[in-house]
């Protein structure tokens, strides 16, 4: 009885630790209000401007044909997104951070960290 | 600023000039080739190029221009529309080969300065054809949804050669 319980608390710490994982490489925020999408779309980001608290994760979701980029310099890059791929950003301290595409600079965002 | 090579990137990027309001297989046909005509260049210069920001943005423009050909011809294809040739999509084609023609002559710093050169005017000429012509005559609204869609990234691609282009001054 008792191994088969230990058998399945097991089974449920590999199971968690499973899902941690795939939550941790899917790019989905964790926190429990945590979870922002800026959507990529038409050569620009929609919403332009977004409030998060801080510790949250901001993911921006590439929706464009062809690549773009989320740079804010010396704060964050996402480097290039490819078409239909996604990066995501957790937020470390508060402030405003304006944001373009490197690719395209007339896209321009604005993260704002309370 | 070379005054005559940004002459010669002038005079090889004609302004696109229409005789009469271009129909949609007209529209389809010249957004088409304008974006055939920048890939290639960047095709060319993606070789040749010397800095590693001119050819990162040659590739870029080969990547981009690629994507929206893709679906501008998926488009023509979905809404059975047979892009029709016309005099300013080949008055594109014949400057995009005179520029890589003219491209050709150079090399080095030079190479790189005419080819960022011309692709200011070019996309500044595509972003007018785009505002001026092709978005008021489209009449299918998915060919015109997808010129205005597309037409903040070809005013990215200018922004960021005009970056490159100051930089070299």
């Amino acid at each position: 009885m008792i191994s088969v319980n230990r058998r399945t608390a097991l089974a449920v710490v590999a199971l968690a630790g499973a899902a941690g994982l795939w939550f941790a490489t899917s790019g989905v925020a964790a926190g429990p209000s945590a979870k922002h999408t800026v959507t990529i779309e038409a050569t620009s980001y929609k919403p332009e401007t977004m409030t998060v608290k801080k510790g949250e994760s901001v993911t921006w979701v590439n929706k464009d044909p062809f690549p773009h980029t989320v740079t804010a310099a010396g704060n964050f890059d996402s480097k290039s997104i490819a078409a239909n791929g996604r990066w995501t950003y957790r937020t470390t301290k508060a402030g405003e951070f304006p944001y373009i595409c490197t690719l395209h600079p007339n896209m321009k965002g604005t993260i704002k960290v309370e | 600023m070379n005054v005559k090579l940004l002459l010669a990137a002038v005079l090889a990027a004609p302004a696109i000039a229409f005789a009469q309001a271009p129909n949609d297989a007209q529209i389809a046909h010249i957004v088409v080739t304008a974006n055939q005509v920048d890939i290639d260049a960047g095709k060319f210069a993606q070789g040749k190029a010397k800095s590693k920001e001119v050819k990162d943005f040659a590739k870029q423009m080969v990547t981009d221009h690629g994507a929206v050909n893709k679906q501008a011809k998926d488009l023509a294809a979905k809404l059975k529309v047979k892009p029709e040739d016309n005099p300013t999509s080949q008055s594109l084609k014949k400057g995009g080969e005179e520029n890589v023609k003219s491209l050709k002559a150079l090399k080095g710093d030079a190479f790189d300065k005419a080819y960022v050169d011309h692709e200011v005017v070019y996309h500044q000429a595509v972003l007018d054809a785009i505002d001026k012509t092709l978005i008021p005559n489209a009449k299918n609204a998915e060919l015109k949804d997808l010129i205005v869609k597309v037409r903040p990234a070809i005013d990215g691609h200018l922004q960021h050669a005009k970056m490159m282009q100051s930089k070299m001054k």
